[in-house]
C-alpha cells in the first residue's frame, strides 16, 4: 500500500468514530479490556477442555475417566456461564475504543454474528441435555447415554470460537473492508461471509485449553483431597493427568504461538520479534517449566497456584495480543486510540470502580467462601460468625447501592 | 474528504434486520424479566423457608431455579449480549450512541451480572448443602443484585426514547441523560410486568408439584403476585404514555398495527383470568397449560410491546439525535456532537459515506441503479425493506406502475426536506434523487429480479468499457514503442 492509500484508510477509521466520545481516559478501557479478556478466555478454555474430558470419558472404558468426565461436566456448565458473563466486559470495552473496527467487522459478517447467538445457545442446551440424561444415574462409571449431544455441544462451541476469532481478525484489516463490501464487482449487503482468519492464532487459543484444563485437574485433586470421603487414588490419578496436560499442552501451544507470529500480516511490522511478541511465547512455555519445577509430588500450595498461574500466562498473552492490535492499527494505519475525544464523566466512572471494588469484592468474597467451604464439607455446611457477618455486610452493601441509585436519581430528576 | 460516521449496511431480505433485533430482544425480555422476578420471589421464599423451617419451599426454589438456569439464564445471558450483537449489525450508530454515553453504567451492570450468575448456581446447587439461614442470605443478595441490573438497564432504555432531561442536550452529563420521568415510570412498569411473567412461568414449575396442599399454596401465592402486578403494570403503562414525547404518541395512534391495542387488552384480561382460574382450581394447572400461557404472553404481549417501543421512537433510534438510518440529525452541544445534515446537504450521501465504492461516488447513466440501491440501503432499509417481505416493505408505499418522475418529485419534495412526521430528513443531491427514484421504480415494478438484472448489466457495461480502454491503452503503448524504435 502506498502512503495515500494508507491515508485514506486512516481517514475512514477516524470518520467512523462515535462523536459522543468516551467518558474517561482511553487507556483505562484498554486496561480493563485486556484484564477481562484474560479472564474470559481462561473460562472459555476451561469450558472447552472440561467438555473435551467429559466427552473423552464418555467414550473410554475406564472407570476413572468416566468419573472424571462426570465431575468435569459440572465445571464445564459453570464455565460456559462464567465465560459468557465475563465476555460481556471485553465486548463492551472493545466497542468503546475500537468501535470503527468492531462495528465494521460485525456488519460485514452480520449473518455470522446472529448465528453466533443461536449456535451458542444450542451448544449450551446440548450440554445440559447430556447432563439431564445422565445426572440422575448415581453410578458415574456407567456408560453415559446421549453422548452425541456432548459431541455436538463441543463442536458448536468450537464453531462460535471460530466466528469470534474471525470477527476479531477482520478488525486488523481495515485496508480490505471496502473490498469485502464488494463481491464480484457488486456491493454485497448480505453479511454472509467470514472474510479473515489466521488458523494458527485460532489453534493457539484453543490449544491453551489443554494446560488450563490441566491446571483445573491439579486444583480439583487438591480441593477434593480434604474431604472426609475423598478417594485419593482417583484424585492422584487425575492430578497426574493434569500435570501432563500442563506440560505437553504448553509445548503444543508454544509451537502454535510461534506459527501465529510467523504468519502475521505485513502490517504488523516487526511485532513477532519485538519484546511483547517474544514474551507471549516465553510465558506459555514458561508454564510447562513452572509445572515441572513446582508441581512435583503433593504440591499442596502450588496445586492451588496452577489456575492463577494460568491466568497470569493468559494475561501476558492478552497484553501481547492488544499490543499487536495497536502496532497494526496505529503503527501501520495511524489510528491511535489514545486521541479519542474525552467527555469526562467523573460520577459514572467513580460509580463503576466503587461498585466493582466494594459491591463486587465483598459479595463475591462471601459467595466464593460459601461455595468453597460447602464443596469441601460432607453434609450440610453451617458457616461461622465471621462468614455470617460477611453475608449480612453483603446484603447491606447491595441495599445501600440501591438506595444511592434512587437518592441520586430523584435529586437529579427534581433539579 | 468529507466523511461521516456511516457503516456498511446489513440487509436481511426475508424478515429485515429490524425484526431480527426485535425477535432477539423480545426473547431476552421474557428471559431476563422472568429471571429478575424469580430472583426476588426466591428471596421471599427462602426467607420464609428459614423462618418457618420448611424444606418444601427450598425444594420449589431448587426446581424453579434449575428450570430458569436452563431456559432463561442460558438463553437470557446469551441473548443479552445478543441484543448488542444484533443492534451492532442492524444499527451500529444507535448502539454506539448508547455505549459511548453509558459505558460505565453497563460496566456497573456487569458487576451485578457476575453476582447474579454465581448466585443462581449457588441458589440451585446449595439447597440442602448449606443451612437455611445461609441460603436465605444468598437468595436476598441474589434477588437485590438481579433487580439492580434492571434499575440500570431501564435508564439506558429510557434514553433510547428520549434523554432523561432536556438539559442533556445543552449540558451533556451522564446523569442528565439517564434519569428522568420516563426512567422512573418505566422502571415501575417493568418491575410490575416482571412479576407477572414470573408468576406465569412459575406456573410451569407449580404444575409439577405432587402434594395438592403445597400446590394450592404456591398457586395462590403466585396467583396473587400475578394479579396485583398485572393491574399495577397496566396502570403504570397508562402513566408511562404521559411521559413519552408527543411525536411518539402520534406514531402510536397512526402507525401501529390495528391489532396492537386489542392484543394488549386481550393479553391483560387473559392473564388475569388465568391467575384467577389457577387460584380457584390449582388442579387445572398442568405443564402444557402453563407453558402455553408463557408462549401467549411472549407472542401476544411482549412482542407488540417491544415492537411498539421501537416504532414510537421514530424517526430517532437513540437519544432523539441519532436517526434510525444512522445519521446524526441534531446538534448536541453538551456532548460536542454536530448534526451531519449540513454536510449531507452540501456533498450528498454518496460522497459523505465512507464505504461508497469509488465508481459510485458520482452518479451517471452507467451506475444509476447501483447508486440508487446503495442510497436506499443506507437511508431506507433499516425501516423499509426493499424486498417483498420484511419490515414495512418499500413497495407498499408506491402504487403499481408509478413513474420515475413522480417518485423523484416525492423524494425531493418530502424526503430531502424532512417534510414527513415519522421519517428522518434525508439530504441528497439532484443526481442522487434521480438514482434513488430510478431504483425505487425498478424495485417497485420489477422487484429484486429486475434490480439484479439492471445492476448486472451496468457492471457488464463497465467491465466492457474498462476492457476496451485497456486494449486501446495497449495499442497506444505498442504504437509508442514502434515509433521509438
Amino acid at each position: 500500500m502506498d502512503a495515500s492509500q494508507v491515508a485514506q484508510v486512516t481517514e475512514m477509521m477516524y470518520a467512523l468514530r462515535n462523536p459522543a466520545g468516551i467518558p474517561t481516559f482511553p487507556i483505562i478501557f484498554i486496561g480493563l479490556g485486556v484484564l477481562t479478556f484474560a479472564l474470559h478466555i481462561l473460562f472459555v478454555q476451561l469450558m472447552l477442555g472440561t467438555s473435551a474430558i467429559t466427552l473423552y470419558g464418555a467414550f473410554r472404558e475406564n472407570a476413572y475417566w468416566r468419573r472424571l468426565g462426570a465431575a468435569m461436566l459440572e465445571i464445564a456448565k459453570v464455565s460456559v456461564s462464567v465465560a459468557v458473563v465475563i465476555g460481556v466486559a471485553p465486548l463492551l470495552f472493545v466497542q468503546v475504543i475500537y468501535d470503527p473496527h468492531w462495528y465494521t467487522s460485525n456488519v460485514l459478517s452480520a449473518d455470522w454474528v446472529i448465528a453466533f447467538i443461536v449456535i451458542l445457545i444450542l451448544a449450551y442446551w446440548a450440554m445440559y441435555y447430556f447432563y439431564f440424561r445422565n445426572s440422575k444415574n448415581a453410578d458415574k462409571t456407567a456408560v453415559p447415554s446421549s453422548r452425541w449431544s456432548m459431541l455436538i455441544s463441543l463442536a458448536l462451541m468450537l464453531v462460535v470460537g471460530f466466528i469470534m476469532h474471525s470477527l476479531t481478525s477482520q478488525i486488523l484489516h481495515p485496508e480490505l473492508w471496502k473490498e469485502w463490501y464488494m463481491q464480484n464487482g457488486k456491493l454485497d449487503y448480505s453479511g454472509d461471509q467470514l472474510h479473515a482468519f489466521n488458523i494458527w492464532r485460532y489453534a493457539f487459543f484453543i490449544s491453551m485449553s489443554i494446560p488450563v484444563t490441566g491446571a483445573m485437574l491439579v486444583t480439583y485433586r487438591r480441593f477434593k483431597s480434604v474431604r472426609e470421603d475423598a478417594d485419593h487414588d482417583y484424585l492422584n490419578w487425575a492430578a497426574e493427568v493434569g500435570k501432563k496436560w500442563i506440560k505437553v499442552g504448553s509445548v503444543i501451544a508454544t509451537v502454535l504461538y510461534v506459527m501465529w507470529m510467523v504468519t502475521l500480516p505485513e502490517t504488523a511490522g516487526n511485532f513477532a520479534t519485538s519484546i511483547w511478541g517474544i514474551l507471549g511465547g516465553v510465558a506459555v512455555i514458561g508454564y510447562a517449566l513452572w509445572a515441572q519445577l513446582r508441581l512435583r509430588g503433593e504440591a499442596r500450595f502450588c496445586s492451588y497456584m496452577a489456575l492463577p498461574m494460568a491466568l497470569v500466562i493468559g494475561l501476558v498473552v492478552a497484553i501481547s495480543r492488544e499490543i499487536l492490535r495497536y502496532d497494526i492499527l496505529n503503527g501501520f494505519f495511524h489510528y491511535d486510540f489514545f486521541d479519542y475525544k474525552i467527555v469526562m464523566d467523573w460520577y459514572s466512572t467513580g460509580l463503576f470502580f466503587l461498585t466493582f471494588a466494594i459491591v463486587g469484592g465483598v459479595v463475591l468474597s462471601y459467595f466464593l467462601t460459601i461455595a468453597w467451604k460447602s464443596g469441601q464439607t460432607v453434609g450440610v455446611y453451617t458457616p461461622g460468625a465471621g462468614v455470617n457477618k460477611l453475608g449480612t455486610l453483603s446484603i447491606w452493601i447491595v441495599v445501600l447501592w440501591i438506595i444511592q441509585f434512587f437518592v441520586v436519581g430523584f435529586y437529579v430528576w427534581a433539579q | 474528504m468529507d466523511l461521516i460516521s456511516l457503516y456498511p449496511t446489513w440487509y436481511e431480505p426475508t424478515v429485515g434486520s429490524g425484526w431480527v433485533v426485535a425477535l432477539i430482544a423480545t426473547f431476552h425480555v421474557l428471559a431476563s424479566h422472568t429471571s429478575v422476578g424469580a430472583a426476588l420471589l426466591f428471596a421471599y421464599l427462602s426467607h420464609k423457608a428459614y423462618r418457618e423451617d420448611r424444606e418444601d419451599l427450598l425444594d420449589f426454589i431448587k426446581k424453579y431455579g434449575l428450570f430458569l438456569l436452563v431456559f432463561t439464564y442460558v438463553a437470557g445471558s446469551i441473548t443479552g449480549p445478543g441484543i448488542w450483537y444484533s443492534t451492532t449489525v442492524a444499527s451500529p450508530n444507535g448502539i454506539g450512541a448508547l455505549i459511548h454515553s453509558f459505558v460505565w453504567k453497563w460496566a456497573t451492570e456487569w458487576v451485578f451480572f457476575v453476582i447474579e450468575v454465581v448466585g443462581v448456581y449457588m441458589i440451585v446447587y446449595l439447597v440442602g448443602k448449606v443451612d437455611k439461614r445461609t441460603h436465605m442470605k444468598i437468595s436476598v443478595i441474589f434477588g437485590l443484585a438481579s433487580w439492580a441490573t434492571m434499575l440500570i438497564i431501564v435508564g439506558i432504555l429510557s434514553f433510547m426514547m428520549l434523554p432523561g432531561k432536556e438539559q442533556w442536550f445543552a449540558d451533556g452529563g451522564y446523569l442528565n441523560g439517564f434519569y428522568g420521568t420516563n426512567t422512573f415510570i418505566q422502571l415501575g412498569m417493568r418491575t410490575a410486568f416482571m412479576f407477572t411473567i414470573t408468576a406465569v412461568v412459575g406456573g410451569i414449575v407449580i404444575a409439577g408439584i405432587k402434594d395438592p396442599a403445597f400446590k394450592k399454596e404456591m398457586a395462590r401465592k403466585l396467583g396473587w403476585l400475578g394479579i396485583i402486578s398485572t393491574i399495577v403494570g397496566a396502570l403504570m403503562f397508562q402513566w408511562y404514555l404521559t411521559a413519552v414525547p408527543e411525536q411518539a404518541l402520534l406514531v402510536m395512534e397512526n402507525r401501529l398495527p390495528d391489532y396492537f391495542m386489542p392484543s394488549i387488552v386481550a393479553v391483560l384480561a387473559g392473564t388475569l383470568a388465568y391467575f384467577i382460574i389457577t387460584m380457584i382450581r390449582p388442579q387445572t394447572l398442568v405443564q402444557g397449560f402453563a407453558g402455553a400461557m408463557a408462549v401467549i404472553i411472549l407472542v401476544a404481549g411482549l412482542w407488540p410491546e417491544e415492537t411498539a417501543r421501537e416504532s414510537m421512537r421514530k424517526p430517532w433510534v437513540a437519544g432523539q439525535y441519532v436517526y434510525s438510518n444512522q445519521v446524526i440529525g441534531r446538534d448536541v452541544p453538551g456532548m460536542d456532537i454536530k448534526s451531519q445534515l449540513p454536510l449531507l446537504e452540501k456533498v450528498g450521501i454518496l460522497k459523505a459515506h465512507p464505504f461508497t465504492p469509488e465508481h459510485l461516488r458520482e452518479v451517471n447513466e452507467g451506475n444509476k441503479i447501483q447508486a440508487g440501491e446503495f442510497i436506499a440501503m443506507t437511508y431506507c432499509s433499516n425501516c423499509h425493506s426493499p424486498s417483498e417481505t420484511g419490515i414495512r416493505p418499500l413497495h407498499r408505499y408506491f402504487p403499481e406502475g408509478v413513474s420515475q418522475e413522480r417518485v423523484a418529485k416525492y423524494v425531493k419534495g418530502v424526503l430531502t426536506t424532512g417534510n414527513i412526521a415519522y421519517m428522518p430528513k434525508m439530504p441528497m443531491t439532484d443526481s442522487e434523487v434521480d438514482a434513488l427514484a430510478a431504483y425505487l421504480v425498478l424495485n417497485n415494478n420489477g422487484g429484486q429480479a429486475a434490480v439484479t438484472a439492471a445492476i448486472d448489466s451496468e457492471i457488464a457495461q463497465r467491465d466492457r468499457a474498462l476492457a476496451e480502454k485497456n486494449a486501446s491503452d495497449k495499442v497506444a503503448a505498442l504504437d509508442f514503442v514502434q515509433e521509438v524504435k
